[in-house]
């Protein structure tokens, strides 16, 4: 296992030209590329799609859809990271999708009562003391955790929900038991702020 | 909805980023990405402002499996050579996404009469992409033999012949010989492989294949499933 959290800044340095020849069908640095972010994708994944075989069905799509699409990968509008961090997510989220399409339900909520917000905090990676102190001089990483702190909790709660667990807009409703309408403009406001507190460290840097 | 206005298309790569954007929306909005600079411009720079917040998520290590998935999907055919057919994944998609098209096949064949004992083990849909032609293959009667039957009348080219391959789940197609496209063909049943997972009818010179390995378009192409 890699270490935790990880250093996005050099992480990216790295992939960015891994990448590069993996546009060009290089199968060595495709093979090196997998090995440097197969960890680090799969947890995204994993908190997404719980179902260990389903996030690895998902994991292996993604690194063919990489192989793929890494022509398309413009270096110069996002970093490799946030990019390969993107294609985990969407398919995950798919892959939850075509799961609720299944007649099998799977549920892993509890009944709504007074203890569900607790339990669902001690789920959220954003609501832990641990992982985004970790995190705090990771350059970018350590900004934008920094940013998320700084949020009204609702806005924070609302966006760590849909982030980190792939819930759709309803789905965070119901978890925190509001109406649609009221989440929409948290997650809206939530990331408007966040905006905002990013151009501010950004400007305050230069 | 009009895409061009900044502060439109701003939310929404926010929601197509953060994974809220979902359904039609969604859909829309990855169709809309190739031929518009500005959201493409939009979503990156939303991507970069939100992924790093995933570093924060504890890496897990996944199963040997997920690799060995990736190179079978994109390598299976080994070198830069042009994937052989028999590998080529979207032929073995397009085949299982013809199966209602089967299954009406089947339901009109098993209606007649003919040979009741005759247990219909394959329909050979064509392949998509080619020239159609339909067969069903099934067990003789006494068991002997496998026979191939056409569904309706597919002629190949003139000079052109129809030949039949066991294709192993692994390795090459063998010939089984050329089949007639108008009537019945047997194929005795010691000419099977014991692996074989689909059939496929070629379109080769007359005589059948002068390599032993399929050159011409695949008409049809069935995977092996009992009923």
């Amino acid at each position: 296992m890699q270490a935790s959290p990880i250093d996005w800044n050099t992480r990216n340095e790295a992939l960015g030209a891994l990448l590069a020849r993996v546009a060009l069908g290089d199968r060595a640095a495709f093979a090196t590329l997998y090995q440097q972010s197969r960890a680090h994708l799969f947890g995204i994944v994993l908190r997404i799609n719980p179902d260990r075989a389903q996030a690895e069905d998902v994991l292996q799509e993604v690194y063919v859809n990489v192989w793929r699409a890494a022509r398309s990968f413009d270096a110069a509008l996002s970093p490799p990271l946030a990019w390969l961090a993107s294609v985990a997510r969407h398919r995950a989220i798919d892959s939850l999708r075509r799961r609720q399409a299944q007649p099998v339900m799977v549920s892993t909520r509890a009944t709504p009562d007074a203890d569900e917000d607790d339990d669902l905090l001690a789920r959220l990676p954003s609501e832990a003391a641990g992982p985004l102190e970790q995190v705090s001089d990771a350059g970018e990483a350590g900004d934008v955790s920094t940013c998320m702190k700084g949020l009204a909790s609702v806005q924070r709660q609302s966006l760590a929900l849909a982030f980190y667990q792939g819930l759709s807009h309803a789905e965070v409703a119901e978890h925190l038991g509001q109406p649609l309408g009221t989440v929409k403009s948290w997650v809206r406001r939530g990331l408007m702020a966040l905006r905002e507190c990013l151009e501010r460290q950004r400007g305050g840097a230069r | 909805m009009d895409y061009s206005r900044p502060e439109l298309a701003d939310r929404l790569a926010s929601e197509y980023v953060l994974g809220t954007l979902r359904g039609p929306a969604r859909r829309r909005f990855d169709a809309l990405l190739p031929s518009h600079p500005a959201l493409r411009r939009a979503v990156a720079r939303w991507r970069g402002d939100l992924m790093p917040l995933t570093a924060s998520i504890p890496p897990v290590e996944p199963s040997e499996r997920v690799w060995e998935g990736v190179q079978r999907t994109l390598f299976a055919s080994g070198d830069a050579a042009p994937v052989p057919w028999w590998q080529r994944l979207s032929l073995w998609r397009g085949v299982s996404g013809l199966a209602t098209a089967a299954a009406l096949v089947l339901a009109v064949l098993l209606a007649q009469p003919p040979e009741p004992q005759t247990p219909i083990v394959v329909v050979l849909n064509p392949d998509p992409s080619a020239p159609a032609a339909r067969f069903v293959a099934s067990v003789s009667a006494d068991g002997a033999a496998l026979v191939l039957r056409p569904l309706d009348g597919f002629q190949p080219t003139a000079g052109r012949a129809l030949e039949l391959w066991a294709v192993p789940a692994t390795g090459a197609p063998r010939s089984l010989g050329l089949v007639s496209s108008s009537e019945a063909t047997r194929v005795l049943r010691t000419r099977l492989l014991a692996d074989t997972a689909a059939f496929a009818v070629s379109v080769e010179p007359p005589g059948g294949s002068p390599t032993g390995a399929p050159t011409g378009p695949i008409v049809s192409l069935g995977r092996v499933q009992p009923l």
